[in-house]
Parts: structure tokens; sequence; C-alpha cells
């Protein structure tokens, strides 16, 4: 079953061409992770998968209705969406921040209901924010800063999460422990989420379901352990490498194959060797 | 929707129990089945300068050529018999008025267009606005195609026109902050310098009139100049109402508020529409009284300390700038009556140099 899914999709900005004729589809219930080297277009696509890109053709179905059709409110109460550097308004305080999530469940006459009172209190307790509720957004450490977006966004309580790069500016424990939590949140909720990484690595561990693009195309999509082989490294980023079972998840893990201190003569030999010798 | 109040909260398991949160500083207040946000700090700012306001009115009223007891203002403000009816009455009051109507429009203009743009720096008279209003008007006088009263609704169109313009070049595919702030400081340089021309241009006598205009001031204006703007600010309430609570939304990224569910270019073009309506009304009843639409929402900001800036106590600050100014313009030179506009451009200015300079600096982290 998939809820959200693009046919045809080619995006551009402005008249560059990102994306070309793109077929997806987000399985229901289960972590999606886009992949792919620098200016692939998988931003793009998740930003189109979350109505802030128009597409140029095709289109972003949710419940098999056109994006484009659905007004943005309704569209909000579906999907949740994180972009790669969100601003907040100066001098904010984190639960007025997270609070703002509650956007699109209000109104004018209705803007603090005992629901939203619940969901932000639940979503600050989840990213372990809620020491930090009167504290200014401003102020805060930029892993703190991200676990206080990553509260807005769950305190919208959609059935889909978009993520773009949400690890993005944090060092190695945050980083997997903003994953652990978006794992987590997946297997407690059965929620659909979508990430965009550039690590493999992070990528292939964190997957149900992987999908690797290369400048505009869908190389390979399916869980990490059928796709991830060194033939698809190499053939997505160019990489010589290995790919051996992660001695912790048993995930496909990617160990760059060429040494970097190899002599002259000896590449050719060395490269040979890695690439036939991967454990795909 | 009623129905969301009686919901249980689900599927908690696996949860710490948690204190419930709100918004820190917010109050929330229940009508019924309505909820309300309300900013505590913002309230408690609210009511002390709405005492303030109060109490530089009666000052206004007292402080002029002769002076009169706050005991008898207060008399004639509640209709009782007084002999200072004249002078507190007729003189007096209705510019006083005519001071705090144009004060609250800046004052809210300024903080719409600034958290549109999300740059303390932007406000009508930057961005074009009161220039727009201003090349207009002195066209219309130097050509003899408009009487001195016509003037306001003239002045009106100006400012709308420009704006119109300055938010059409702006736009690509969606507003963009920055651009429509420089497009528009361009704009009102060559609209300034299109004023200059047709000021030079034109008779000496029109000329002069027309400056004391430009600088903005409330001399000579009474009840016939405060019923429109009175009228335009009144019709205007719900959607002040509306922009208090829609400025939220936009002062995010772009990214970030559409995610909401926010309609971000129509909320954007209302808010803007709004301000412009009122800068302009604003500008044609007393000129361009230049700085308040800048001060008023910036030092509301800094008092409140809220994330956007409470419309109904920049209103106040407005009114309370410009009738401050028009007291101290009226009086620093008795028996000479400096424009209200000189007094405001007095201390904005620096405010402005201020500004820059400390965002220059990085006076935040």
């Amino acid at each position: 079953m998939t809820r959200l899914s693009a046919q045809n999709l080619t995006l551009a900005y402005e008249d560059r061409t990102v994306v070309h004729d793109l077929d997806l589809a987000v399985p229901d219930g289960k972590v999606t992770v886009i992949v792919g080297p620098n200016a692939c277009g998988k931003s793009t696509t998740l930003r189109a998968l979350g109505r802030l890109l128009k597409p140029k053709t095709g289109a972003v179905l949710l419940d098999g209705t056109d994006l484009t059709k659905l007004p943005t409110k309704r569209i909000a109460q579906q999907i949740g969406l994180l972009p790669q550097t969100p601003v907040a308004p100066e001098a904010i305080t984190v639960a007025d921040l997270v609070a703002r999530g509650r956007q699109p469940h209000q109104h004018w006459w209705q803007q603090w209901s005992a629901e939203d009172e619940r969901a932000v209190t639940e979503a600050m307790a989840r990213t372990d924010v809620s020491d930090l509720a009167d504290r200014s957004v401003d102020e805060l450490s930029g892993g703190q800063r991200q676990r206080v977006w990553i509260a807005m966004a769950l305190a919208q309580e959609t059935e889909l999460l978009l993520l773009d790069e949400p690890t993005t500016y944090l060092d190695i424990s945050h980083q997997v422990e903003v994953l652990d939590l978006v794992r987590q949140l997946n297997k407690e909720r059965a929620r659909t989420v979508v990430i965009v990484l550039h690590d493999l690595n992070q990528a292939a561990r964190y997957a149900d379901h992987l999908i690797t693009m290369k400048s505009g195309h869908v190389v390979a999509s399916g869980p990490p352990a059928d796709i991830v082989t060194a033939d698809l490294v190499h053939d997505v980023f160019g990489l010589d490498c290995v790919v051996v079972p992660d001695p912790v998840t048993g995930s496909p893990l990617v160990v760059p194959g060429a040494p970097w201190h190899a002599t002259p003569t000896e590449p050719a030999d060395a490269r040979g060797a890695v690439h036939g010798g991967g454990l795909a | 929707m009623t129905t969301d109040l009686n919901a249980r909260p689900t599927g908690t398991q696996g949860m710490p129990p948690a204190r419930p949160v709100r918004p820190a500083g917010y109050a929330v207040i229940r009508v019924h089945r309505a909820t309300f946000l309300l900013h505590r700090r913002a309230a408690v700012v609210a009511a002390a300068l709405s005492v303030l306001l109060a109490a530089v009115c009666v000052a206004y009223l007292s402080v002029g050529e002769s002076f009169v007891a706050p005991a008898e203002v207060l008399k004639v403000i509640l209709g009782q018999p007084s002999s200072e009816e004249l002078v507190v009455g007729t003189l007096r009051l209705p510019r006083m008025v005519v001071g705090l109507l144009v004060g609250a429009a800046f004052g809210v203009a300024g903080a719409l267009i600034q958290t549109v743009a999300r740059n303390p720096l932007a406000s009508p008279d930057i961005i074009g606005i009161s220039q727009g209003a201003s090349v207009l008007a002195v066209a219309t006088v130097t050509f003899g195609l408009a009487s001195y009263g016509t003037l306001p609704y003239v002045a009106v169109s100006g400012g709308v026109l420009a704006a119109t313009l300055v938010y059409l070049f702006a736009w690509r595919g969606g507003l963009h902050a920055t651009r429509f702030v420089l497009i528009g400081i361009g704009f009102a340089l060559a609209l300034r310098a299109l004023t200059t021309l047709f000021l030079t241009k034109g008779d000496y006598l029109v000329a002069q009139q027309a400056m004391i205009w430009m600088t903005g001031s409330l001399n000579g204006l009474g009840w016939d100049q405060a019923a429109p703007i009175g009228w335009v600010l009144l019709a205007l309430i719900p959607a002040i109402a509306w922009a208090a609570r829609a400025q939220r939304t936009v002062s995010m990224d772009d990214d970030t508020a559409t995610a909401l569910g926010v309609r971000l270019n129509r909320v954007r073009l209302g808010l803007v529409a709004l301000g412009v309506i009122l800068a302009s009304v604003a500008t044609g009843t007393a000129g361009p009284v230049e700085f308040v639409a800048l001060l008023a929402p910036q030092v509301t900001r800094r008092l409140t300390r809220t994330a956007q800036i409470p419309l109904f106590c920049s209103a106040l600050m407005g009114a309370l700038i410009v009738v401050l100014a028009d007291l101290l313009a009226r009086r620093l030179l008795s028996p000479v009556e400096l424009p209200v506009g000189v007094l405001t451009a007095a201390v904005g200015a620096p405010y402005l140099i201020w500004l820059i300079i400390r965002s220059r600096t990085g006076g935040k982290s």
C-alpha cells in the first residue's frame, strides 16, 4: 500500500531541469531513505513530495489525488515536512516554536485546544526537549535545535513525515540520536517516514526501503540488503568499494576500496581486486 | 472540529508522563468553545502604553499658547461645560485625534510590512509607499489637477500604485523578501528624484505648500481629516484581527510555512495590501510622517519580547510617538511650529543608523 507516490515527475528550477520523468512509491508504515550524490535531485524530489515545488510535468499523488488539487492545509494535516535549513522567527521560545506545528489543526477562533496541548507536550517529551521549553531557540546548540525542529514536525501529528537531511551539521552521536528517534517513531506509531540522506551507510542502516538517485533518475530501489552492491555504489557514486555486513545491524556497509596511500604502480591492481571481490 | 476537545489522547504507550507544555508566556483564554492565546507580557505592555498615551493626551491638550489645567481638559473630554471649550475642544482635540489615528495606522502598517519583508528596516517610508504618495500629490498640485482638499485621495492612490509596482517587480514565482525591500528602496529613490523635479518645475508657492505636506504635518488638520481615516481604521479592524494571527506564520522560512499548510503568497499579499492601505491613508491624511512606521513596531517588539510584533501594541506606540512628537513640535521653538515629521525624523534617523550598525556587527549570535 502506498498513500504517497509520484508519477512521471519532471522537476525544474526556472528552466534548469533537475529531475526527469521520475516514478516512485513510498511504502506505507516504512522508513524510506532517498540517497545519492550531491545535486542528484534527491532534495528536490522530497520538496515535490511535500508540495513545496510544483512539478513541471507529472504529479505527486496523495491517496490517489494530485497534490496540486488539494488545499494546502489539508495536505498539512497528512504530510509533515522538515526542510534542510528551517529558519525560526527571531527570539522565539522552544515551546512556542513546537506549538507552531499545530498550525494546520487550528483556526482563528481555536488557537489552543486540549488536543494541541497534548500533541505539543508529547512531541517535546519524545524528542527530549521538554526541559528547554522556555529557552530561546537562538541560544540552543545545533543538536538541540534540530531536536526542537523535529518536535515541531511531530507536533503536527501527520501520518507521513518527510525529512530533508535531518543530520546535516550534527556530530556523529547526534546524527545517530536523530535517526534512532525516527526509527522509534516509525516502530511505535507506524508512521511513514521519508528521509533524504547523503551518507550511504546511514541510509542502508536505517532504511526499510532505499531509493538511490543519480542525476535526476532513480537508479535502484528496494530493501538495502537487496540493492546495495559494489556495482551500484560504483554506478551511483563513482566510488570503488567493498560492501560488507554491518557488524552491528547486518545491513550492508560500504567501505571505500582504494587506499589513499597506494603507490602509483599499485592502484590498477588493487582496484581490480576490490571490484571483483566485493561481497555483493 | 468540536469533538476534538473531547477526544482522548491516543497511543501514549512508552511515553513518560510529562508536564503539559504551553507556548511560554502565553495565557489561554477560553470563550465557550473558542480558545485564544494571549501573550502576557504584550498585554501588560498594552496596558502600560494605554496609560502613558492617556497621560500624553492630557498633556497635549493642556499645553499650548495658553495653559489649560488638566482638570479643565478632562471636563471638556467628558462633555461637561467648560470655559476652555474653544481652546481644548475646538482647536487642540481634533488635531490630536488626527495624530492618534495617523500614528496608529503607521504603527500597524510598519509592523505588517516588516513582518512580511522579515526585515526591521522595511517600512512604508523606505520601500516607496510614502514616496509614491508624495510624487503623485506634488505632480497633481503642480499641474493644477488637484486642489489641496483632494490631495489626501491623490496621495492614497499614489501610495497604493507605488506599492503595487514594487510588489510586481519583486515577484518571481513568489515573493522574495530581500528582493522586495531592495526594489522598494530603488523605487523610493527614483520617486524622490521625480518629486524634486516636479517641485523645481512648479510654482514657488505651490512648492512651499507641498514641502510642508511632504514633511508630514498635523498643522490645520481637524475633524474633516479625522473622519475619513477614522472610518477606514474602523472598517479594517476585522482585517487587522486576521493579520494579527496570520503574521505568525509568515515569520518562518517559506518551506516551513508552506509545510504547515499556509497559503504563503496569499497571506503575504493580504498582509502587504493591508499595510499599504493603512500607510497610504495615513500619508494622505498628514503627509509622510517619517520613521513612525519604522520606529513603532521595533520599539514595541523590544518591549514585548515576542516573536511577532503585537499589532495592538504597535498601534498604541505609533499613536504615542506621533502625539508626543507633535506636542514637542508645537512647543519646542514656540511660537514657531515645526512640522511633526521633523521631530519624528530627528529621533528616527539615528535609530535607523543604530539598527544598521547593530545588524552589521551581528548583535545576535
